[in-house]
């Protein structure tokens, strides 16, 4: 299975090269690449039927126990399966989708990569595997929602869905690092064993929490939907593939994997079921309130995700029954009825409803399988929705709060289905809509083959999908005896009552829309205080915050940058000293005043004579002649304690320093006082503080000098090992000479800085 | 600052300047020196002689070749004359001078920029043979041989010499910069 990811990342690279050389046939390679990994993943079928788990492990960073450790088990197996064949399907459509682009190679880079790195995720049994793919799946998503990079709606859309699910991204994995703690594993298989001291832990709730954040950022649940309908900004086959049939249920997918390690205390089951209940019956409620196509399925995307989640929080081998046939009856339909849009999109330029009438005589492939998708969308037998939406209803009997969620979204689903599959199609309108003649057999043909795949899975349920969905049951709810029985007639019990009320409440609710879109313009006021404004408003008091903050900090004056790292440092220093009061014996220290030589004394007249000259100047070539002085001095002490290498470089940087400023005399502007008297006696006092603070410290030092071995080791093994008996130069060329390389790069960065500040031109507004 | 004695001087000391550079460079394995203080000796010899006779001046003669070639006369059919003039127009002659033909000239510029560059490859490539021995990054190797001033050579050497032209090049390129504009 390494294989298998590894080759996705090398049909992602070589794209673009494909483009440049085939063309438009750049689509038969990428095509054939999904279908390819479709058979791998097939021939794992028979082994996984029979309730093993396919593992491959391949050693990656062993000393922190990352490895890329897969293990195809039933949920695996059918997510891969799942991604595979759309994204093949997928493939093919945006070929004709996006026809003629130029950029069309980059495009199947970021889908084959998007594609690899959502198999690594649902493959992957190593936590930190599934979080590496988790996050190439966001970076994927983001640079798929901004292909259209000339749009800012595009872009502000890309970078929503990157932060929201970025953020969520890094709780997880401080939630599946605690997690792994826990449970001291770091696979799945691992946790799935040492269930209950999981369970027992104490980091049992904040990691549950922070996983949960993780997966509803993903899988767009109340309150982080609002990124969802945002990021329709995509292609049309992006929103198919990615933020309708696969990434979004990523999250779900997760939830599913980890609901045997935490599933039980009431914590997991009532969070999954509240933010799966909200997200359900908020979603069909908006879908309703739109009239672009895409917004319309992106919110019933959501109100389907919710409903996955509520699923899961009820926990029951029902519901687990339930959440499986519907996730993939969903990803049918729903792909369809995106593919479907696309085309229309395509054709007609429009995808406003109250601009479409009457496509079915235009575009009869498309109209078909819009209707088969919105019958299986509806729950009408013998489609596989039909099956599914049962088992919704027979999982939520018991409780009436949930039997009312399924219901709400049922009848909104039946009254979009309709609309997606009868009034843009065959309702006759008053007005006809312009529709470009020439039908695209790569723009219908995806979809018709999804929604036959709905209604064949649909009348051959308990015969084709069941041994995979059998398995992928016994994985969520870790029993390997559960048996999974599908049938498309229950006889008439209470749940086909209900699926029958739902119709015809559907009815019902799609014939009074009109009526009830007058009226909703009353809601409008509440998307400005909705998630979406709030983000908005988070994230432009953010950078506002920022900005000023920064503004506040740099003030482009070296100075204050001076004084800020002095400050910082003298108040470590101080607080270190009065933490732990280290005194120095000064009476030791006396008799070393008597070994001071006259010389030394006038270096150091020198010095304090220039520095009380330097302060009163008003001359810049003074203070810059001053200050060389200075430094010579400083240069003299050294080698008179016998450092000729550290006296010679200050020497020459005193030199150089000097040149340059000479060089730069007559370009720098007039020398003026910018700092009044008492800012002057200020920056005194602070250079004083930080002075002596450093002469304490110098003092402590010696004072308390570790024993160390370090300067004989050094000195020895530099002349016998390192041949030389410069140990300065020994130490900064050979045994630390990775330090060195560092510096010296670092040098170089900031020589290119100095080099690009310098050819910035003020007066030109700062243009090179 | 162009007075003429500290110019005239300056021309003969650069050369010198640099030779000393030089040798602290390789001195610096045994006593006081290195490549850093090599760079910067180094730099600071054509930090004076654009001080003397402006940095154009100095980029000119010490950053520039110019290498001449006569017109429509390819290399395998050159006469030993030809060979002659063509030496004589490369070293010490001025082109014209040598024969009154067409000269054709390549300039070869050498930046500061590629200095900095080159110094970073060389010292980072300096742990390769290390890693070809199959031992860690950056472990030092040696020739068997002692060259009298500059000492035993080594892959530290080169390490010091990467040292030596980045410190180089990055005085060179800003003084340059700044004293262009």
């Amino acid at each position: 299975m390494l294989y298998a990811i590894l080759f996705g990342l090398l049909m992602a690279a070589v794209a673009p090269l494909l483009h440049r050389l085939l063309g438009r046939w750049v689509a038969v390679p990428m095509v054939l690449a999904p279908l390819l990994l479709l058979g791998l993943y097939f021939s794992f079928m028979p082994e996984v039927l029979q309730g093993h788990a396919v593992v491959q492990r391949h050693t990656w960073v062993p000393e922190l126990d990352i490895n890329l450790q897969f293990r195809l088990d039933g949920l695996s197996l059918l997510f891969a399966l799942l991604i595979s064949f759309f994204g093949a399907l997928v493939m093919f459509y945006a070929s004709g989708y996006l026809e003629g682009d130029p950029l069309l190679g980059r495009f199947y880079l970021f889908l084959t990569l998007f594609m690899t790195s959502m198999l690594g995720l649902v493959t992957s049994d190593n936590i930190f595997g599934l979080f590496v793919f988790w996050e190439l799946t966001s970076i994927s998503s983001y640079l798929l929602i901004g292909y259209k990079q000339a749009e800012k709606e595009a872009r502000v859309a890309a970078w929503q869905a990157l932060l929201v699910t970025g953020l969520g991204g890094l709780a997880l994995m401080a939630g599946l690092i605690l997690l792994s703690v826990a449970g001291d594993s770091y696979t799945f298989s691992g946790l799935l064993e040492r269930r209950p001291e999981v369970l027992e832990h104490p980091f049992y709730l904040p990691a549950v929490v922070l996983v949960l954040l993780g997966c509803f950022t993903k899988s767009a649940q109340f309150p982080f939907h609002f990124w969802l309908p945002n990021a329709m900004a995509a292609p049309t086959p992006v929103s198919a593939y990615l933020h309708s049939a696969t990434m979004v249920k990523a999250g779900i997918y997760l939830l599913a994997r980890l609901s045997p390690v935490l599933s039980g205390p009431d914590v997991w089951h009532v969070s999954l079921m509240t933010a799966g209940g909200i997200t359900a019956v908020l979603g069909a409620v908006l879908a309703l309130q739109h009239t672009d196509l895409k917004a319309i399925l992106a919110y019933t995307t959501i109100s389907a995700l919710g409903l996955l989640v509520t699923m899961l929080g009820i926990g029951t081998d029902e519901a687990m029954k339930a959440m499986l046939v519907f996730l993939l009856a969903h990803a049918l339909y729903k792909g369809t009825l995106f593919l479907v849009a696309g085309g229309i999109d395509h054709r007609t330029g429009t995808r406003d409803l109250n601009r479409l009438f009457s496509l079915g005589k235009h575009m009869r492939y498309s109209g078909t399988a819009a209707t088969l998708a919105a019958l299986s969308m509806a729950g009408v037998i013998p489609f596989l929705g039909f099956v599914g939406k049962e088992l919704l209803y027979e999982a939520s009997l018991e409780n009436y709060l949930l039997l009312g969620i399924c219901l709400v979204t049922g009848v909104a689903f039946v009254a979009v289905a309709l609309i997606m599959g009868y009034r843009i199609f065959w309702h006759k309108g008053e007005e006809k809509t312009q529709v470009h003649p020439h039908a695209h057999f790569r723009l219908y043909f995806p979809p018709l083959v999804l929604a036959f795949g709905g209604l064949l899975l649909g009348l051959l349920v308990n015969s084709q999908a069941l041994p995979l969905l059998q398995q992928g049951v016994r994985t969520i709810t870790a029993d390997p005896s559960l048996e999974l029985k599908l049938s498309l007639w229950h006889g008439f019990t209470p749940v086909l009552g209900l699926s029958i009320l739902t119709l015809l409440l559907g009815l019902a609710l799609y014939l009074a829309l009109p009526w009830l879109g007058q009226r909703a313009a009353v809601l409008q006021p509440l998307y400005r205080v909705g998630p979406d404004a709030a983000y908005h408003k988070l994230f432009e008091l953010f950078l506002h915050g920022s900005k000023s903050f920064i503004l506040w900090l740099q003030d482009g004056h070296l100075r204050s940058y001076v004084m800020y790292i002095m400050f910082f440092f003298c108040g470590l220093l101080l607080f270190i000293l009065w933490r732990d009061t280290p005194g120095i014996d000064f009476n030791d220290r006396i008799y070393q005043l008597q070994e001071v030589r006259l010389y030394e004394l006038v270096v150091l007249f020198l010095v304090i004579s220039a520095l009380v000259y330097l302060l009163g100047t008003r001359s810049r070539l003074t203070s810059i002649v001053v200050m060389g002085l200075i430094g010579y001095s400083s240069a003299l002490f050294y080698i008179l304690f016998g450092a000729p290498d550290v006296a010679a470089t200050q020497f020459l940087i005193e030199t150089l320093t000097v040149v340059i400023f000479v060089l730069l005399l007559h370009k720098l502007p007039a020398f003026i006082y910018l700092s009044h008297q008492f800012m002057k006696y200020k920056f005194i006092a602070i250079s004083v503080v930080f002075g002596a603070l450093m002469t304490y410290v110098m003092l402590l030092v010696q004072q308390q000098a570790i024993p160390s071995q370090l300067k004989e080791y050094y000195g020895k093994v530099s002349y016998l090992e390192a041949h030389g008996r410069n140990i300065v130069n020994v130490i900064l060329v050979d045994f630390r000479g990775l330090d060195t390389l560092g510096e010296i790069t670092v040098l170089a960065v900031a020589a290119l800085g100095i080099f690009s500040l310098l050819r910035l031109n003020p007066e030109k507004g700062g243009k090179p | 600052m162009r007075t003429i004695i500290f110019a005239t001087a300056i021309r003969y000391l650069t050369p010198l300047f640099l030779l000393f550079s030089v040798y602290i460079l390789f001195r610096g394995h045994n006593h006081p020196g290195g490549g850093f203080i090599g760079g910067l000796i180094g730099s600071i010899a054509f930090v004076f002689h654009a001080l003397a006779h402006g940095s154009d001046h100095t980029v000119n003669t010490y950053f520039r070749l110019k290498l001449y070639s006569q017109e429509g006369k390819q290399p395998e059919h050159a006469s030993p004359q030809y060979m002659w003039d063509l030496v004589r127009a490369n070293t010490w002659k001025r082109a014209e001078e040598v024969t009154p033909v067409n000269w054709r000239y390549y300039i070869v510029r050498v930046r500061p920029a590629y200095m900095m560059a080159l110094g970073l490859f060389l010292a980072s490539i300096s742990g390769v043979p290390g890693l070809l021995q199959g031992k860690p990054y950056m472990t030092a190797s040696w020739l068997e041989l002692e060259i009298p001033i500059i000492g035993t050579l080594g892959t530290p050497t080169l390490f010091d010499a990467g040292v030596y032209l980045l410190v180089l090049g990055m005085v060179l390129k800003m003084v340059f910069t700044m004293s262009k504009e």
